[in-house]
């Protein structure tokens, strides 16, 4: 059984239809990347996993619950990490996880020992009990990305996991995603940054109008399977290069491999 | 748009813009980001209903003031005082955009994406921008919220001619707007003292003094009411004041350092033994004591602490029993104390709620496994933990300082309670998670008014009516008492699900 199901999920606000027929899955043991450009859908399809909409048609399971009937459950058994951080908050970093295991109604022992661990795997023991609010960016999103690990779901949520991140710390909590996913669970991943979908997914769904457009292994790929920009960059519709800056237009009508020429002869002196 | 005479652009295709051109530029889109920020928020019509609705609730009171006091019209002093103390007040709580200039809104509202934030990313200065912010928040309230109270005295002088009427409301408009600037100057001065490193305790010693001396010496009160009452004082003295006003802005925003920022605090874990503590019992769903203990936490850390719904009620408070002192000099009347004082003081349940609410928003909650309904529920609980103590403070001074009677006193602390629950229901129901917001909203803010008025108007005139008291009186009002509050309590329990209901459907 799949842990994410996602098929011929509909929402429009208004006479926009923000996700149209959109449908994938997500096994366990998977890192699934979900690529698009901007106003794709992949926020309301988000949104549509966790429960805080309800979609004008289709079929939605996360863990074999639906999200839309039963949100709490959904979100008790996930864990999410939101593109936007949290609100300021004048919580520490540790009162933060202590307030998180107690809605997740996690023992307080356990609470700890995982505060514990997280904080040495992220290294922020030292603003432990440092206001949120006077945290740096960094910071405050390696206190999320602790959140929403900090019951072991069996499935995570995650939207641009490695924002405002360190190069060091990008690379351990990639290696953390993948090493996660490979214990049977399901990692489903938002993001734009195609080198971090290419570095830790077993797998990516490209949307664009609001679908999926197309999906791909990137476990052993053929040796002459196209780069995942390539395939990105063709899957771009012409409604949506219509609102791309000329530029960006050029790149997807005359294919990466002419990228570099203009700007070659541009800054040659 | 107009650059220079000789600001022709050079190859990057730049315009060279004089300070005065980038000014007027700068000021019309501060407006127009006003406009739309509102009419955005709430759909055009009702934002543009909202003078309508203010000049309504003006004349209203107005109308029942003077009725109350037997006054002489559009200018009786005793309205004059009135409308020009909640003026002046409303402008020292508008001063407080003031902290948009700085990192301290940030930490409040998160990252800010108006005009405001783009000195941040533009050739701009933040002092100027701030200033250019504050003008225009000052013409913005002049004419959306001054004008329509100086207005509704039309109402008041029916058979006066056309040109006497628009003369004095004229008079009364630029009175009013120079009482709001000059509270707004007061509260945009103090942050920019905050910004040098002024302490607190320093200002509230200041604020001490200044309200022991405009009580006790008659010739400081006296000018302090020429500055907050500039129609009466006369052209010279409003033209010091408006002076005054002018200096003290340009001085407040000079000395406004903009890189202040509050050095990083830490401080001990008090979330689980303040979670542990709270008195919900083991009955209640989990993390309902989390919920709690996180809005009580960042309340109470955030600036002003704990103090803050407090000194909203106090000035709720001060103003109301200026009110009752001048109208008990004027007409020998005074209401009950009790009665009166649990009615009105019921209200800083929004201030308290507003509080309450000031620190996060339903977004946030929505990646933990709790409904918006237990996060309103926790909003009570807090609200009722805090709101208690916040009005019980001023109450009591309220009934020892007019001697209230036995039963007035037990027959307003019903009221207040009561009506306070009440207040709140209505709150949460009509606004949701964003009171402030709901302000500039006509339908909601008149729906809010409305069930104000519905409950405290006949206790008021039972208040001012029956002196003290008398039991049957008393038995009806704290009947009222109970009975709005059963329907605070529903409100409060039905806002949970109604807003999730909306929430679901707008995101």
């Amino acid at each position: 059984m799949a842990a994410i199901r996602v098929e011929g999920l509909c929402k429009s606000y208004g006479s926009v239809r923000a996700v149209d027929e959109m449908g994938f899955r997500v096994d366990r043991g998977e890192v699934f990347g979900f690529l698009g450009p901007n106003g794709a859908g992949k926020t309301t399809t988000i949104r549509a996993l966790t429960g805080q909409i309800e979609p004008d048609a289709g079929t939605v399971r996360v863990l074999g619950r639906d999200p839309t009937t039963e949100p709490i459950e959904t979100r008790r058994h996930v864990g999410i990490l939101p593109e936007q951080g949290s609100p300021p908050s004048f919580l520490t970093p540790r009162e933060y996880l202590e307030f998180v295991g107690s809605v997740r109604d996690l023992e307080p022992s356990y609470v700890a020992e995982r505060i514990d661990r997280w904080t040495d795997r992220l290294g922020f023991g030292g603003k432990l009990d440092t206001l949120h609010t006077d945290l740096s960016r960094g910071q405050q999103q390696k206190v999320m990305i602790a959140q929403a690990f900090l019951h072991e779901p069996d499935a995570v949520l995650i939207d641009e996991p490695l924002a405002n991140l360190d190069p060091l710390v990008q690379e351990q909590v990639k290696r953390f995603l993948v090493a996660y996913a490979a214990d049977d669970n399901a990692v489903f991943v938002s993001t734009h940054n195609i080198e971090v979908a290419e570095s830790i997914c077993t797998r990516v769904g490209i949307v664009a109008d609001g679908r999926t457009v197309t999906e791909r292994s990137l476990e052993d790929p053929p040796a002459d399977a196209d780069p995942l920009l390539e395939v990105f960059l063709e899957e771009v519709t012409d409604a949506e290069a219509r609102d791309l800056p000329a530029s960006a237009r050029r790149i997807v009508e005359d294919g990466i491999d002419d990228i570099d020429e203009p700007n070659r002869e541009a800054t040659e002196p | 748009m107009t650059p220079d005479a000789d600001g022709g652009g050079d190859s990057r295709g730049s315009r060279t813009w004089n300070d005065d051109s980038r000014t007027r530029l700068l000021f019309a889109a501060l407006l127009r980001e006003e406009w739309r920020l509102h009419a955005g928020l709430f759909g055009g019509w009702r934002f543009a209903a909202f003078p309508l609705v203010v000049a309504a609730l003006a004349a209203t009171g107005a109308y029942a003031l003077l009725e109350s006091v037997g006054g002489s019209g559009l200018t009786d002093e005793t309205l004059l005082l009135s409308v020009h103390l909640l003026t002046a007040g409303f402008g020292l709580y508008s001063g407080t955009a003031a902290f948009a200039g700085s990192d301290m809104l940030e930490n409040v509202f998160g990252e800010l994406s108006f005009l405001l934030g783009t000195a941040a990313t533009l050739p701009l200065s933040r002092r100027r921008l701030l200033g250019l912010f504050l003008l225009k928040d000052a013409l913005f309230y002049a004419v959306v919220f001054v004008l329509p109270m100086a207005a509704s005295g039309i109402v008041l002088a029916p058979t006066a001619s056309p040109g006497a009427i628009a003369a004095t409301v004229g008079a009364l408009w630029l009175s009013l707007s120079l009482a709001f600037a000059a509270g707004m100057a007061v509260t945009v001065a103090a942050i920019a003292a905050r910004t040098r490193g002024v302490p607190t305790w320093a200002f509230a010693a200041a604020i001490a003094v200044a309200v022991a001396g405009a009580w006790l010496v008659d010739s400081v009160g006296a000018a302090v009411r020429a500055v907050v009452v500039p129609f009466e004082a006369g052209l010279p003295v409003a033209a010091g004041t408006a002076v005054g006003t002018l200096l003290l802005a340009v001085v407040a925003v000079a000395a406004y350092d903009p890189t202040y920022g509050r050095p990083t605090r830490t401080v001990g874990d008090r979330f689980v033994s303040l979670s542990d503590r709270l008195p919900l019992g083991d009955g209640s769903e989990p993390g309902t004591n989390a919920l709690v203990a996180k809005t009580l936490l960042d309340l109470s850390r955030s600036s002003g602490g704990v103090w803050k719904p407090l000194v909203s009620a106090t000035i709720l408070f001060a103003l109301v029993a200026a009110l009752v002192g001048i109208v008990g000099s004027i007409t020998g009347i005074e209401p009950a104390p009790g009665v009166f004082f649990g009615g009105v003081l019921g209200l800083s349940a929004f201030t308290t709620y507003n509080w309450l609410t000031q620190f996060d928003d339903l977004e946030a909650y929505r990646i933990y496994p709790v409904g918006i309904a237990d996060v309103f529920r926790a909003k009570r609980t807090a609200f009722v933990l805090v709101g208690a103590p916040t009005v019980l403070v001023p109450y009591l001074a309220a009934v020892g300082w007019f001697g209230a009677t036995l039963l007035d006193a037990v027959v307003g602390a019903v009221l207040l309670a009561g009506y306070g629950l009440y207040y709140y229901g209505l709150t949460v129901y009509v606004a949701g998670f964003d009171p402030n917001e709901f302000l500039f909203d006509a339908v909601r803010f008149g729906t809010f008014t409305l069930g104000v008025a519905v409950a405290l108007v006949p206790a008021l005139v039972v208040g001012f009516v029956v002196v003290p008291p008398s039991i049957a009186s008393g038995t009806a009002l704290a009947g009222a008492g109970l009975g709005f509050g059963l329907v605070g309590y529903v409100l409060s329990s039905r806002a949970g699900p109604r807003w999730q209901r909306q929430y679901r459907a707008d995101r």
